[in-house]
């Protein structure tokens, strides 16, 4: 669509030279107005750059959730800059978000979020119904998406006959089935009990090292995010710290 | 694409199946009562004309009026001598036929039955269209001597000997011992609930002799010739019968010449008007069926509104939303039509069996129900379908 041509020659930019794939510049995110205002994000500038595992934590409120809405193209910043792959995403429209949603990043989410009554071979084709792309091509992919998730022998499981681990497992195969620049994950395991949560960390990691996607992780947990090698954390709508482990 | 959209749609309606039909319930009854009052309308229509057909489509009645003017309230009768002016004069006639009834009792044995006593000639047979079952016409003789004898209809033949022959019995006509010489096929009810086959015929002279006592002639049925034009017909019987009755030049008619085709097509105009009229009031429930489309997708949205949070996070455009509830409501309007035609059709078979009316679909009423309960499932669909593209993707994730 539009943001094809009009982003197109920031995007080659982008990949040709070694620019970050993230890039926030001062900012900000406000609600309400006048006495009511809330500042939910208060001038973040940072960086990511691309096969970077990133664990982003703070406190409820504290702003990391305005970040990863921002961070996914499902909202604009109030002010300040933010560039994915070189486009600046304030300056999109929603169409041209929805198309960077579809082309370049992937969804997981602390409820799964997957389609009732849908097998999970369904819910992994769904992004790619969107892209237009044939459901031969389609069975195909969600097939090797399953398969890298250690589902292949669930593919025509309804959602509700899978354990929560395994729907989150079907929820991060649609996430990766469109080979995705990034995928976000909002507290991916919320729901999920102590050995799960660890399985799927694993799953993250063995992604991350194996595969080089690039993983922004929201969480609250210290042992969840212990799996990431960067920690961002957020305190009032700032950056408390930024680590990198060595 | 939207082969896939087309999938996902029947799928989630078959996952929904009672809301599904509840939904389309508006649009099934509104589509059904179209398709059984069109073709019930049809049937009706075809079987009036059949029996108009029955009665001899090129036939004309004159019978005598009362005199305007001084006289108004004397009608005076025709006689035989009208009658052989008419089939000396008038040109493009078939047959022509004089006759006179009333009301009367037949008995036999110890068996009354009230019927339709006729006087008439051989001519009655021919302008309507009886045929024999049994036994003959009147002779000359017996017509000109005003012989009593008879010829009577199904109905008089079953309720005065049931299953016995009744050629040769006497039977007793008001005042009048007669015997039986034939018995008419039967030809049924008409649509308006007359007995065709209650009728006893017996010579016209017999009539005026033996019952009322005079030689007026009630009644003139005149079958015009084939191929010849009506009006002309119509216009030499008027111009006769004015100078027969000295009707002064300027006055009104103290006659009537009335032509079934003219009635049979009035007949037909006023049931095609109470068909669209009635049609109408079903298609009023068409679009109650739509509301409920429109009130259903409205929840339905709002029960779905996470999984619209979903497709839009992953990528759907608004768009791809909006085409998405736009099928799924124009495919529940589509079953609803496609379901209201077949219980239509099927009611209707059943209801003009019962009726005894033909069963006649229309295939354009057919094709409009199912256009038009698709297009009203995109136009109520719309409306939901606009609100569920327009969620706010962080809001529609949250939802509970």
């Amino acid at each position: 669509m539009n943001m094809q041509t009009g982003t197109a020659a920031n995007m080659r930019n982008a990949t040709g030279t070694q620019a970050p794939l993230i890039a926030f510049d001062r900012v900000m995110k406000v609600y309400g107005h006048g006495d009511a205002e809330v500042r939910a994000l208060d001038g973040v500038s940072f960086e990511i750059n691309r096969g970077e595992f990133v664990a982003i934590m703070g406190a409820s409120g504290s702003g990391k959730s305005t970040t990863l809405n921002i961070l996914g193209c499902l909202d604009v910043p109030s002010a300040g800059s933010y560039r994915f792959m070189g486009a600046a995403v304030e300056t999109l429209d929603r169409a041209q978000r929805a198309m960077l949603r579809q082309r370049y990043l992937g969804f997981v989410f602390q409820g799964f979020n997957l389609l009732k009554r849908t097998t999970a071979l369904e819910n992994v084709e769904l992004p790619m119904i969107y892209m237009g792309l044939s459901a031969r091509e389609r069975r195909k992919r969600a097939r090797e998406a399953l398969a890298k998730v250690g589902l292949a022998d669930r593919e025509n499981h309804s959602s509700s006959e899978l354990s929560g681990g395994q729907q989150q497992r079907v929820a991060i195969a649609r996430a990766l089935v469109t080979n995705p620049a990034v995928i976000l994950a909002d507290e991916p395991t919320g729901n999920l009990d102590s050995q799960r949560s660890h399985e799927i960390m694993r799953l993250f990691s063995d992604l991350n090292q194996r595969l080089k996607i690039t993983i922004l992780l929201v969480t609250h947990e210290e042992d969840i995010a212990a799996y990431a090698p960067r920690h961002m954390r957020f305190k009032d709508g700032r950056i408390a710290s930024d680590e990198t482990r060595a | 694409m939207y082969w896939t959209i087309i999938q996902l749609s029947l799928r989630e309606l078959r996952a929904n199946k009672m809301r599904t039909i509840l939904t389309a319930l508006g649009i099934i009854i509104g589509v059904m009562a179209v398709i059984i009052l069109v073709t019930l309308g049809n049937g009706f229509t075809a079987q009036i004309t059949k029996e108009f057909e029955g009665i001899g489509q090129n036939l004309i009645f004159v019978s005598p009026d009362s005199n305007n003017g001084p006289n108004r309230a004397r009608v005076v009768p025709f006689d035989m001598r009208d009658v052989d002016a008419i089939r000396r004069g008038v040109p493009g006639i078939e047959f022509v036929a004089p006759s006179n009834g009333s009301g009367g009792r037949v008995v036999y044995g110890n068996v009354n039955h009230d019927t339709v006593v006729i006087g008439s000639t051989n001519e009655y047979f021919k302008v309507r269209l009886w045929v024999f079952e049994m036994g003959r016409e009147f002779t000359e003789g017996e017509l000109a001597a005003g012989k009593p004898v008879c010829i009577i209809g199904k109905t008089v033949r079953d309720t005065l000997f049931g299953a016995q022959n009744p050629l040769g019995l006497k039977i007793r006509v008001e005042n009048v011992s007669c015997e039986v010489i034939g018995l008419l096929a039967p030809k049924g009810q008409t649509t308006f609930g007359n007995d065709e086959d209650d009728r006893i015929l017996m010579p016209l002279r017999t009539y005026q002799r033996r019952i009322v006592g005079n030689s007026d002639v009630a009644t003139i049925q005149v079958a015009v010739a084939n191929g010849q034009d009506a009006q002309a017909v119509i216009d030499g019987l008027r111009s006769l019968l004015r100078q027969r009755r000295s009707v002064p030049e300027g006055e009104p008619d103290n006659f009537s010449i009335d032509q079934v085709s003219a009635f049979l097509g009035e007949v037909q105009n006023v049931l095609g008007i109470m068909t669209m009229f009635v049609g109408a009031i079903a298609f009023v429930s068409l679009i109650v069926g739509g509301i409920g489309i429109m009130n259903i997708m409205l929840v339905s949205v709002t029960e779905r509104t996470r999984e619209i949070g979903i497709r839009l996070a992953i990528g759907a455009q608004q768009k791809d939303v909006l085409w998405q509830f736009l099928i799924e409501a124009m495919i529940l309007g589509l079953l609803g039509g496609i379901a209201g035609i077949v219980i239509g059709l099927g009611l209707s078979v059943l209801i003009t069996g019962l009726m005894g009316v033909p069963f006649i679909p229309s295939i354009g009423i057919i094709v409009f129900a199912a256009v038009f309960s698709a297009l009203f499932g995109i136009v109520f669909g719309f409306f939901p379908a606009l609100r569920a593209s327009r969620l706010n993707p962080i809001e529609a994730l949250r939802y509970e």
